[in-house]
């Protein structure tokens, strides 16, 4: 193969998992800043000019706790958890599309395999397997909230997978592709699949929030009923590392949704005239989707586990599926589809 | 409708004379300063029955054992209620001490059940027909009963206080350099303390297995045993609830408390009566003043002293305020409980802190306040607080509560996870002597400042909150109305604020406290709060024992619990609203 072709994939992974890396660690601190500021307090505000360092703080402070592995647990499993539910969060981010310049006489893709003409199933079938890690912590934890926690998140995620799966369909058929490429091309042409596809958008945030356990559907780590879920026996870095997964996954989900639904990389007139901005056109929408999930923690209390599994078969199910007949039926009606 | 008209027609003001209508069962307890009746044990459950039935005192405030050591008599006393307002009625039983028996009342009024257990872990009153006397505040293996007359703690020193000169000769010497185990530590002659091991908790699960029920014949479970607690996040302090699952679903829950117990009963006995008031503090932690005036009520009655006018309008200002700061928190920490990130609880706090700033500047003190003397309170208003409270209770608080009343009363997800669930039907409430906003949620209307005044309280203009579902919704809407009828009184009371003295006589450090007995409660933020003191005529009260709204509450728990999920368990601890201070004891 070709040399130059590999040098940009090494580059360009090295690139992604160092973004994704400072991207969670700043992620916790905006979080932290953030629900302060929604809590009428301060935040961090010691470790460098206003809090900046905190993060590195944490880490240091995380990489000298010492790692307690409980003596009934199975210690194998244990220690592969945190590194099962790791790495799906991180390869998620290949497949996005992220633009392309022209540069030293060819096309430079930012993204790893953005044209990958799977992308859509890449991304179901990746972000499923993070969940093995998750109940995997919670049973050889030997801890009855541990476990608790991991059966807690095996039925809500394969509850919210289906809704999730059927969120994409929308953008998919209405872009006839299953590529992110080509789902982001579509949207340049018209207009976001957000305004095209309402319903299908709201059910992807609820459904995104379920699948990363975020508030108010943290049922598997929810801290007033299980202490902390699966993963209370951890410390140290395995303990980061679920950390790493869990804002690595916010990033992921919002990237995902900016992407199918807010047009990716793709800003009318801005990316149209100087494309090197798509990276960056392609964070603020992340920001700005990251910035509303923090803002449903600190808003919202959790909802019970029974009526988590009834929202998600009951309501959000049949939404989908009706949004996917909905689309259906129009782009029949419009001749898009024969 | 056949088995309604078949209750009796209940004359309720029909004067009691209990020796009368059982004349060879019941006596007058003709004691100096002392009231109610003594009903022979044997005939116990009858004579309950009689009074819960006939004479209509469906409420058991209180049950207490007192050691009359000089007599050789264990006696248990009991302060029932009726519902419908107005004094209450004593009655007491005795047994001997060396085998102090006496039949369980837990058939007649369930809301013994706890109180019974406390009694026999602290005094060693076995209560005959008790469906689960186990020990409840000491720990299992713990030899003796402290609260028995001649039983000694550790570094005993003198049965009284003040103690002695502690630099004799100007030689210090601490009482903790003596060895514990030289003369004043009990145990058996075989025991051999570096080798004990603790017994498990055998007797604990035993008992929750006992009690499963509503599990689904159809189909084939393991029940799962999960301990919450003593350390977890959402008890509120060291609270353990065992709970028994089937999934997520609770079939049994036993509440394990005592993690926090000093024996504040026995150390309010070897106490001088004001000694104890800054103890009161430490009950309730977060409504110190309302305990100071269960206890001040209390003695006040023994030393038959009222005090002057302006120290009762500061004692009722001081007693809203912290009713408010309490519910406030308590909304706050309910929010966080169902699971929101503490974004209510900040903004309770918030307030709760301006009421702290008022008990700071008048008492010295945010928390532990001890503001309250017998026949008056410590201090005078500075300057300027009470226009700092006018502002308050007239601009701030009303505002901030309707605040508070917006954004979560009608939040969806706070009304899917709380309305139906936990639900404590009136009557059952009744049995279990649930207090306070427990009672009133479920459609009791009983609150003391209006079904039995003390203090000023029949002055003032204010509504019974009353909420009828009975569920941890209504738990929690009782106390925003709670609070608004809380801000009325406060108004009211600010107003006419009159000038005067705030202290009967001069202020005393050692009180003269005549022999008798006096039961003085108080409608505290989280209920019924009521004091038990005997005296002997010396400095140290014979018997302190305090009914604490928090420990009695618990008793209807696992009917509330069992039958929901493992999430429910916390929401409807949160809208009990408990402080493990005054649970603990």
């Amino acid at each position: 193969m070709d040399l130059g072709l590999w040098i940009e994939w090494i580059v360009k992974a090295i690139i992604l998992i160092v973004v994704l890396l400072i991207g969670f660690m700043y992620l916790t601190y905006m979080e932290r800043k953030f629900l302060a500021r929604f809590q009428n307090r301060y935040g961090p505000n010691r470790a460098g000019p206003v809090g900046l360092l905190q993060p590195m703080a944490d880490g240091i402070k995380l990489i000298f706790k010492e790692e307690v592995i409980p003596k009934q647990a199975d210690k194998l499993i244990f220690i592969l958890a945190p590194v099962i539910t790791v790495i799906p969060a991180w390869v998620i981010l290949a497949v996005i599309p992220l633009g392309s310049i022209q540069l030293f006489g060819r096309t430079i893709d930012f993204s790893l395999a953005g044209d990958l003409n799977v992308g859509i199933l890449y991304i179901m079938a990746v972000t499923s397997i993070s969940v093995y890690g998750i109940v995997l912590a919670g049973w050889s934890s030997n801890n009855k909230y541990a476990l608790l926690g991991g059966i807690r998140s095996s039925a809500q995620m394969i509850s919210y997978e289906l809704a999730l799966g059927l969120a994409f369909v929308g953008p998919a058929m209405m872009a006839s592709s299953l590529s992110l490429a080509r789902i982001v091309e579509a949207q340049s042409k018209t207009v976001w699949f957000a305004v095209l596809q309402p319903i299908g958008f709201v059910v992807f945030l609820v459904a995104a929030l379920a699948e990363i356990n975020r508030s108010p559907f943290d049922m598997p780590e929810a801290e007033q009923e299980l202490t902390a879920g699966y993963h209370v026996e951890y410390s140290g870095m395995k303990f980061a590392m679920f950390m790493l997964t869990e804002y690595t996954k916010m990033i992921v989900v919002s990237v995902i949704a900016a992407t199918l639904f807010l047009g990716g990389y793709h800003f009318p007139f801005l990316t149209d005239r100087w494309p090197w901005l798509g990276p960056l056109v392609l964070f603020a929408k992340v920001i700005i989707l990251l910035f509303g999930i923090i803002w449903v923690r600190a808003t919202l209390p959790r909802v019970r586990y029974d009526q988590l599994m009834a929202l998600g078969w009951k309501v959000m199910l049949p939404a989908a599926l009706l949004n996917v007949f909905i689309t259906a039926g129009v782009m029949y009606v419009l001749g898009m589809i024969a | 409708m056949d088995e309604q008209t078949a209750v009796p027609f209940i004359d309720v003001t029909r004067e009691v004379d209990l020796a009368a209508r059982f004349p060879e069962a019941v006596i007058v307890d003709v004691r100096k300063e002392y009231e109610g009746y003594i009903v022979n044990r044997d005939r116990l459950i009858e004579v309950a029955t009689a009074i819960r039935d006939e004479l209509g005192y469906d409420y058991l405030s209180s049950v207490t054992g007192v050691d009359y050591l000089p007599d050789g008599v264990m006696e248990v006393v009991y302060h029932v209620y009726k519902m419908t307002g107005g004094p209450g009625l004593v009655f007491k039983t005795q047994t001997p001490r060396d085998e102090a028996v006496v039949p369980s009342l837990v058939p007649v009024y369930p809301g013994a059940d706890l109180q019974e257990r406390e009694a026999w872990d602290l005094l060693g009153i076995r209560f005959e027909g008790h469906p689960d006397l186990r020990r409840i505040l000491m720990w299992e293996g713990f030899a003796g009963y402290p609260l028995r007359k001649d039983w000694q703690e550790a570094y005993f020193e003198e049965e009284g206080k003040p103690f002695k000169n502690r630099w004799p000769d100007g030689q210090v010497y601490r009482i903790e350099d003596k060895n514990p185990y030289e003369n004043n530590v009990q145990y058996p002659a075989d025991f051999i303390p570096e080798e004990y091991e603790p017994e498990n908790d055998a007797l604990l699960y035993d008992s929750l297995k006992r009690s499963i029920r509503g599990r689904d014949p159809e189909l084939e479970t393991d029940v799962v045993m999960v301990n919450m607690g003593p350390q977890h996040p959402s008890t509120h302090g060291v609270f353990r609830i065992a709970v028994a699952l089937e999934g997520e679903k609770i079939v049994a829950l036993k509440p394990v408390m005592g993690y926090l117990h000093r024996n504040h009963e026995k150390i309010g006995e070897r106490n001088t009566f004001l000694q104890n008031m800054p103890y009161t503090d430490r009950l309730d932690y977060l409504s110190s003043l309302s305990n100071n005036f269960g206890y001040a009520l209390a003695v006040e009655k023994l030393m038959n002293v009222r005090p002057p006018e302006r120290a009762e309008y500061l004692r009722v200002i001081m007693a809203e305020l912290t009713r408010i700061s309490n519910h406030i928190f308590a909304i706050g920490t309910f929010l966080n409980d169902l699971g929101a990130y503490f974004t209510p609880a900040l903004y309770a706090i918030k307030e709760r802190e301006l009421i702290l700033d008022i008990f700071e500047a008048t008492t010295g003190s945010r928390m532990m306040c001890n503001y309250f003397r017998f026949g008056g309170v410590t201090r005078d208003l500075p300057e300027g607080i009470a226009e700092k409270i006018h502002r308050l209770v007239y601009d701030r608080l009303p505002q901030k509560v309707d605040e508070l009343d917006l954004y979560l009363t009608n939040n969806e997800i706070v009304r899917s996870r709380t309305e139906g669930v936990g639900v404590l039907t009136a009557e059952q409430a009744i049995a279990y002597s649930a207090a306070g906003p427990v009672l009133r949620a479920s459609g009791v209307p009983y609150d003391i400042r209006r079904a039995d005044p003390y203090s000023i309280y029949d002055r003032f203009e204010f509504d019974v909150a009353v909420r009828y579902h009975g569920d941890t919704y209504d738990r929690y809407l009782i106390r925003i109305d709670e609070m608004r009828q809380s801000l009325r009184i406060l108004q009211q009371a600010i107003k006419d604020l009159p000038e005067g003295s705030i202290q009967e006589g001069k202020p005393q450090y050692q009180v003269r406290v005549p022999a008798g007995e006096a039961y003085g409660r108080v409608e505290g933020p989280k209920g019924e709060l009521g004091y038990y003191v005997i005296s002997n005529g010396k400095p140290n009260p014979w018997r302190y024992h305090v009914r604490a709204p928090s420990f009695i509450n618990l008793t209807g728990y696992e009917t509330m619990c069992v039958g929901n999920k493992v999430a429910d368990v916390v929401a409807i601890l949160g809208s009990i609203d408990i402080v493990l201070g005054e649970t603990d004891r």
